[in-house]
């Protein structure tokens, strides 16, 4: 973990920044975590990249710019920061002489962590989680695939690799927020099928191909009406990267640009349905897990939902280290790889476990409140300590495999460092399904 | 403090021992004695408080659901009686005070049933959650061999299959209903039934002819159709049908006054090439999956005990078993699965779940569903899954855990455990039976409580599909097992059961019932707003 004080400033400006044309190097993708008066930094491999710069200027007046170099295999820095720091932040990548456009620039106000969190009752994790964690995650989901959307469009006016580049980014930002939700596939996303929906693999390529090559009118009502392997983030996936990674804007075929926008306005309904049925209001799902012990249809108790949010942890642990990473690992088979056209696996690993660790600690983004790891502390300070640490040892093992994972499989360097990631996760998947659970449930 | 006098009672020709608590209860306000129901190991404990005025209490008991021989013991003046438990036996027990004439004071206490471990409904295998992942985790008793090939199923379970040629998964249709296991049974649970006017997707239809298929004793194929419609085709093939389902309101008083609303499914076919005019038609919704090992080492002898055709006993239910055939063996065998009974085991009946549901052939159905029709592939890739994938799957059906039961102290849903049995519903959904011998890990020899008898009955004209299969009539199902049937809501986020969901919560269920079970149902009709409510308490208790 790399550690920065946010003190030193030199003179430089946002404005001044390469734009995208310029640059052969894409831009990663940025997010911003906050956790008091802490703050995590963390992006995307670039391919090519030899190094990373964070960008930071003051909030609001955003001068002066400076910035921090990393080397290559950083993509995720821990700030120690102040009560009151406020800072834009962007990250760009660097190749030899060459920088690359901005990621997405962003901006925080650092405040101590509310001291009442520490006493914060079952109800109010519950509520704090359901709230803070769950429902702004798929809130900040349903934004993405908007923001995605658009890129698409502007795509469809203006087939250049610049626009196409902007909505493989937007897609990958979609694609970030997506797998953080993974930590917590329970309620609508599964009773009203939006997980298939969404998030469907394999992509069917025959009948992809078929339906390209047919007549029919490619309207999001169409698409709508296809079996789920023809929809989601991997067809929308599929189509922006191509296999390989290999997709230019030449490449995208005037009917692959149709259906790309049918598909992707097909996503964002989900996405919005699925923001919806957490929103408060009548018949929300969120209602269910706020009242849990009271008026909850569905959590008869407080340790019902606690139970529910532990084993959404434990099953997503389990989903990647025993599926999504060691099913293509165990077979040496790229083509069971999921996120593959992006070579985004690594992201998708490591943010299902930033899922985890955003519920765990009952924060989403730049937002926190009570998480179960208040409730560990109070009982049990070291567990509490052991849980966090195993968290990050696993982003970080997982961030530490080779990138593009599909090559990783198949390299003895990329085979070391899987298993090493594959038995962080195994550590956490057990912490998790053993003392975590006894602790808030079978005490 | 407690002292103890053991003495030894035989009772019902079981020998029981008995220890009788020598100090007095404490006194309730109440006129009735507070039972408790409490265990040690294999002992029972059933201890009350002491009513005013009393000089003595009696203990009433019987064997439950039979509910009948009632017997009474003298209790004199003490306040519990703890006794030894067989791990089948039930029994239903109240207490009641008398005074120095011998004559009954006040009420008889509320009545408990006491037995060993009612909540472990799937005996070792039973998982204590009562989340979304109730229906879905693996038997606590696997070793770590069977652990992981149970993951190694749940992986094929989910997976999702694509046309072929594919490096995934490939073998989806030509024709199918969907294109994975768990689409129709999400979470190893129940599937949601069509809002009206909405079209079938993940529910389908069974269709036949009238008659027996010489060849398998079975129902017999439409041409150009098969046995069951399919509404999905890969891109560029013909769906043979689209089915939109509508639903008729009827509104039925209970003698309390509750008002339930039960709605009738009709189904508008549009198919691809006319159907003829003499086909019958069954509409069919993925059941839950789970526990299915523990059905599959009943013993047979088990369920045909259960068995009584000519109804001999006289109490209106007649339950009676499949006999199907299995294609693998080239032989007819008891049926134990699908909703008629008409599989003969797991194996055979996730084959055809493969070859039907999805159009994925295997080594036990090596034909395509479509073979001889016009979307036939003729792509000459069968079988599109081999041995492992066939036998994991079905491994892993079989070593699902099931779901303890919740609340089983609860005064009222022990009440409505009573009241299960007194409106005879135990008659048909059997509470408690034990498995056999099993080749398959962790289901051998347990004691489960199911809350089924794996038996046909005639469920009345209201429920009947018409369609006979193999010797289940057009009037008769299958007992469906009860256990897990209270977690329905948050597992899979709605209450719709029977065969085509059109019940939209468990009472709609019970007033659907006909046929054997008509007298069950009246006796639902008349119970007091309290009893029902107890009733259904017990039934999402499990």
């Amino acid at each position: 973990m790399r550690k920065m004080r946010l003190f030193v400033l030199t003179a430089s400006l946002f404005a001044l920044s390469i734009s995208w044309s310029q640059a052969q190097i894409r831009p990663p993708v940025m997010s911003l975590i906050t956790e008091g008066t802490t703050l995590t930094v963390y992006w995307d491999d670039v391919v090519g990249a030899d190094g990373y710069r964070i960008y930071y200027a003051p909030f609001p007046q955003a001068d002066p710019v400076a910035f921090e170099s990393y080397g290559p295999d950083v993509t995720n820095v821990f700030i120690e920061a102040f009560d009151g720091a406020a800072f834009y932040a962007a990250v760009a990548a660097v190749k030899g002489d060459e920088v690359s456009a901005f990621s997405n620039i962003d901006f925080f106000i650092l405040s101590p962590v509310d001291p009442a969190d520490a006493q914060a009752t079952e109800s109010e994790v519950i509520a704090n989680v359901a709230q803070t964690v769950i429902a702004s995650n798929y809130a900040e989901l349903e934004r993405r695939a908007g923001a995605l959307l658009n890129t698409v469009l502007s795509l469809n006016f203006e087939t250049t690799d610049e626009h196409l580049l902007a909505a493989q980014q937007a897609w990958r930002r979609a694609r970030r927020a997506w797998e953080q939700t993974e930590a917590f596939l329970f309620g609508p996303v599964d009773t009203e099928g939006l997980d298939p929906a969404l998030d469907s693999w394999p992509v069917n390529r025959v009948d992809l191909e078929a339906v390209l090559a047919s007549d029919n009118a490619l309207t999001e009502g169409f698409v709508a009406n296809l079996e789920d392997t023809l929809k989601g983030f991997h067809t929308i996936e599929f189509l922006l990267f191509g296999f390989g990674n290999t997709k230019v804007a030449a490449d995208l075929a005037p009917r692959e640009k149709e259906y790309l926008i049918a598909v992707t306005q097909n996503l964002q309904t989900a996405t919005k349905t699925l923001a919806d049925a957490w929103r408060p209001g009548e018949g929300s799902f969120l209602n269910e897990l706020v009242n849990a012990g009271t008026t909850s249809t569905i959590y008869p108790s407080t340790t019902a939902a606690l139970q529910e949010l532990v084993e959404g942890l434990g099953i997503i642990a389990d989903e990647v280290g025993n599926g999504k990473i060691s099913d293509p690992f165990s077979e040496t088979n790229p083509e069971l790889v999921e996120s593959q056209f992006s070579f985004n696996s690594i992201m998708d690993f490591s943010d299902n476990m930033r899922g985890i660790e955003n519920v765990y600690i009952g924060r989403y983004l730049k937002n926190d409140g009570p998480g179960l790891s208040d409730l560990v502390r109070r009982v049990n300070p070291q567990l509490d300590e052991t849980i966090r640490k195993a968290i990050t040892t696993a982003i970080a093992e997982i961030e530490g495999i080779p990138y593009p994972f599909r090559d990783s499989i198949s390299t003895p360097d990329g085979r070391a460092q899987i298993e090493v990631a594959t038995n962080a996760v195994a550590d956490l998947q057990l912490l998790i399904e053993g003392e975590l659970l006894n602790l808030l449930v079978n005490p | 403090m407690k002292s103890y006098l053991l003495l030894l009672l035989l009772v019902g020709g079981a020998l029981i021992s008995v220890v009788v608590g020598l100090t007095a209860g404490l006194p309730t306000e109440s006129d009735a004695p507070e039972l408790t129901i409490s265990q040690f190991g294999t002992v029972i404990s059933a201890d009350w408080t002491a009513v005013a005025g009393a000089t003595g209490y009696w203990l009433y008991y019987a064997p439950y659901p039979e509910l009948d021989p009632v017997r009474r013991l003298d209790m004199g003046p003490q306040f519990s009686l703890s006794g030894v438990f067989g791990e089948l036996d039930s029994y239903a027990i109240a207490v009641r005070a008398y005074d120095g004439d011998g004559v009954g004071v006040g009420e008889i206490s509320s009545i408990a049933v006491a037995e060993i471990e009612p909540a472990r409904s799937g005996g070792e295998t039973t998982v204590f959650t009562q989340t979304s992942n109730s229906f879905s985790t693996p038997a606590p008793n696997l070793s770590e061999a069977g652990l992981f090939r149970h993951l190694d199923g749940d992986t094929d379970f989910g997976n999702i299959f694509v046309t072929a040629p594919a490096p995934v998964n490939p073998g989806l249709g030509p024709v199918y209903n969907h294109s994975s296991c768990e689409g129709c049974h999400p979470k190893d649970g129940r599937d949601a039934a069509p809002a009206d006017g909405e079209q079938m997707d993940t529910m389908f239809l069974r269709l036949s002819l009238p008659g027996v298929d010489p060849s398998t004793g079975g129902p017999v194929p439409v041409p150009g159709f098969g046995t069951q419609l399919f509404t999905k085709a890969v891109f560029g093939s013909v769906a043979e049908a689209g089915v939109t389902v509508r639903y008729r309101e009827e509104t039925v008083v209970l003698r309390n006054g509750t008002v339930v609303s039960l709605r009738t499914p009709s189904h508008e076919i549009d198919p691809y090439i006319d159907l003829p005019e003499d086909v019958l038609l069954s509409p069919r919704i993925g059941p839950p999956v789970f526990g299915r090992g523990l059905l599959e080492a009943i013993p047979e002898e088990t369920i045909l005990a259960m068995a009584d055709e000519d109804d001999l006993d006289g109490d209106g239910i007649s339950g009676r078993p499949n006999y199907v055939w299995d294609p693998e063996e080239g032989r007819t065998r008891l049926g134990r699965f699908g909703l008629k009974a008409n599989a003969p085991s797991l194996r055979i009946q996730t084959a055809a779940a493969f070859h039907g549901d999805i159009g994925v052939t295997s080594p036990v159905f090596t034909q395509e569903s479509s073979t001889g029709q016009i979307q036939d592939d003729g792509k000459g890739d069968d079988p599109e899954i081999g041995e492992e994938i066939l036998g994991d799957t079905t491994f892993y059906i079989q070593t699902l855990a099931v779901p303890a039961r919740r609340n089983v102290d609860s005064r009222e849903v022990q009440r409505g455990q009573l009241v299960f049995a007194q409106a005879g519903c135990t008659g048909c959904h059997v509470p408690v039976l034990k498995t056999g011998d099993s080749s398959v890990e962790g289901v051998a020899n347990q004691v489960i409580r199911p809350y089924t008898d794996m038996l046909l009955h005639d469920m009345g004209e209201g429920l009947a599909d018409g369609r006979p299969d193999f010797l289940a009539t057009g009037r008769e199902w299958r007992t469906p097992p009860l256990w897990g049937i209270g977690l329905t809501k948050v597992v899979n986020g709605h209450t719709s059961f029977l065969h085509d969901g059109r019940a939209r919560n468990l009472l709609e269920a019970i007033i659907w019932h006909g046929g054997e079970a008509e007298k069950s149902r009246r006796h639902v009709e008349n119970l007091s707003k309290t009893d029902l409510d107890a009733l259904l308490a017990f039934l999402n208790s499990l």
